[in-house]
C-alpha cells in the first residue's frame, strides 16, 4: 500500500509545491521518514530526484518568461555545484539522527521565511564582476514598465551559494529559500529576477548530488519513481489551477503545517 | 529571444515528460512484481548501483532496468542543459561564461564519481 499512497502523497505534494513556489524537498522527505518510515536517507535521495524531475520542467517555462538571467545563473552554479559535492561528502560521514535535527530546524527556518514580507532591494552601483560578466539585466513589469537592475555583491552572492550547495545534498532540499536570500538579500536582484532565476538553477544544483547518491545506489526505485511520477504530475496540475485557488490562505495553513512536522523532525532526531 | 534558448526549453520539457513515461512503467512493473510494501527500507543498506543493475541485467528483470533507465534520463537533462548553456555563450563569442559553464559541467561529472566507492 506503502507505494501507491506516496504517489498521492507525490502529486499532492508537487501540486503544492507549485502552488506555493517551493520545492517538493521539504514536503517528501518528512512524508517518506516521519509517516511511511523510511530511513532518511533514501528519503533525501529520492527527494532530490523529485526535484531534477520538476526544475527541469520548470526551467523549460522559465526560459521563456525572460525573467531567469542566464548569465547569472551560470556563474551562481559554480558556488552551488561545489557546495553540494561538501554537502554530499558531510552526508556520508554524519550520522542520520543530526539529519533529522538539521531539516527540522530547516523546516523552522523556512516556516518563518514564508511569513516574512517580501520587499523589492535594488542596487544603485553595478559590482566590478558583475560589470565584466555583464550580469545586469532588465524585465518587463505586468503593467508595462521596463525595468533595469544592477547586481551588488558578486562574491558574497558566490558565497552564499556554496552554502545553499551543501544544505540541497545533505538535506535532499532545492535551497531555493537560501538562494532567493542571497540574491534579493545580498545580491539586491529583484524578487521576480531571483525566483525565476533561483527556480533555473535548481536543477543543476539537486543533480550534483543526485548523480552522486545515484551511483551510490541510495536511489532506490520503488521509492523514486512513485515520487518522481506523482510530482511531475502534481506541479503540472498546480502550475494550471494556480491562478483559480486561494493561495495566501493555503500558504498561512502550510506555514502552521511546517511548524508542526518540524517539531516532529526534531523530536525523531533527539531521540 | 535566443532561438537555442527556445530549442533548450523544448528539448528539457521532452526529456522530462519521457523521463516520467520509463519512471511510470517501471513502477507499474515493480508494483507488481514486488508489491507496494516499504519495509525494506526502514534501515539504511549501502548497495551501489553496480551491484543492483548487474543483478537486474543477469536476472533479465526489465521493469528495473526500465526504472533505472527513467532516473538515468533525469539525471542526465540537467547536464545537457548546462551543456547546451555553454554552447549558447560560445556562439555569442562570450568565451568567459562558456568557461564558466564549462566548469559547471567539469564539477558536475567529477561530483558524480563521489558516488562511487573504491
Amino acid at each position: 500500500m506503502e507505494s501507491i499512497l506516496l504517489f498521492f502523497i507525490s502529486i499532492f505534494g508537487g501540486f503544492l509545491g507549485a502552488l506555493l513556489g517551493l520545492g517538493g524537498g521539504i514536503i517528501i522527505v518528512p512524508v517518506l521518514t516521519l509517516f511511511l518510515g523510511v530511513d532518511i536517507r533514501y528519503a533525501i535521495s529520492a527527494s532530490l530526484i523529485a526535484i531534477v524531475a520538476t526544475s527541469s520542467g520548470a526551467a523549460a517555462s522559465f526560459l521563456k518568461d525572460r525573467l531567469t538571467n542566464l548569465r547569472l545563473a551560470v556563474l551562481l552554479e559554480v558556488g552551488t555545484v561545489c557546495g553540494a559535492i561538501v554537502g554530499f561528502l558531510i552526508a556520508k560521514n554524519i550520522n542520520s539522527d543530526y539529519l533529522y535535527v538539521l531539516f527540522g530546524f530547516f523546516l523552522m527556518f523556512s516556516a518563518m521565511m514564508m511569513l516574512k514580507k517580501k520587499e523589492d532591494h535594488r542596487a544603485t552601483v553595478d559590482h566590478p564582476w558583475s560589470e565584466k560578466l555583464k550580469l545586469a539585466g532588465k524585465y518587463t513589469e505586468k503593467n508595462g514598465e521596463l525595468v533595469h537592475y544592477k547586481i551588488a555583491k558578486v562574491p558574497l552572492g558566490l558565497f552564499l551559494m556554496f552554502f545553499a550547495g551543501i544544505l540541497s545534498a545533505l538535506l535532499g532540499i532545492g535551497s531555493g529559500i537560501f538562494k532567493v536570500m542571497a540574491m534579493d538579500g545580498a545580491m539586491k536582484i529583484p524578487m521576480k529576477v531571483s525566483s525565476a532565476t533561483s527556480n533555473f538553477m535548481i536543477g543543476v544544483t539537486a543533480t550534483a548530488s543526485a548523480g552522486a547518491y545515484f551511483l551510490r545506489g541510495d536511489i532506490r526505485p520503488e521509492i523514486a519513481c512513485p515520487v518522481s511520477v506523482g510530482i511531475i504530475a502534481g506541479s503540472w496540475i498546480g502550475a494550471r489551477l494556480m491562478p483559480k485557488l486561494p493561495a495566501i490562505l493555503i500558504r498561512k495553513i502550510f506555514v502552521g503545517v511546517l511548524s508542526i512536522v518540524a517539531i516532529q523532525m526534531l523530536v525523531k532526531g533527539f531521540n | 529571444m535566443d532561438n537555442l534558448e527556445l530549442r533548450i526549453s523544448k528539448f528539457l520539457r521532452a526529456g522530462v515528460i519521457t523521463a516520467g513515461i520509463f519512471l511510470f512503467i517501471g513502477w507499474m512493473s515493480l508494483l507488481f512484481a514486488n508489491g507496494s510494501s516499504f519495509t525494506t527500507f526502514q534501515t539504511y543498506h549501502a548497495i551501489p548501483l553496480s551491484e543492483s543493475l548487474g543483478a537486474a541485467l543477469d536476472a533479465r528483470s526489465w521493469t528495473i532496468l526500465i526504472a533505472y533507465a527513467g532516473l538515468i534520463i533525469l539525471i542526465s537533462l540537467p547536464i545537457l542543459r548546462v551543456m547546451l548553456t555553454a554552447l549558447i555563450f560560445i556562439k555569442q563569442k562570450e568565451y568567459l561564461l562558456a568557461g564558466i559553464a564549462a566548469f559547471v559541467l567539469i564539477t558536475l561529472i567529477l561530483s558524480f564519481t563521489l558516488g562511487i566507492e573504491l
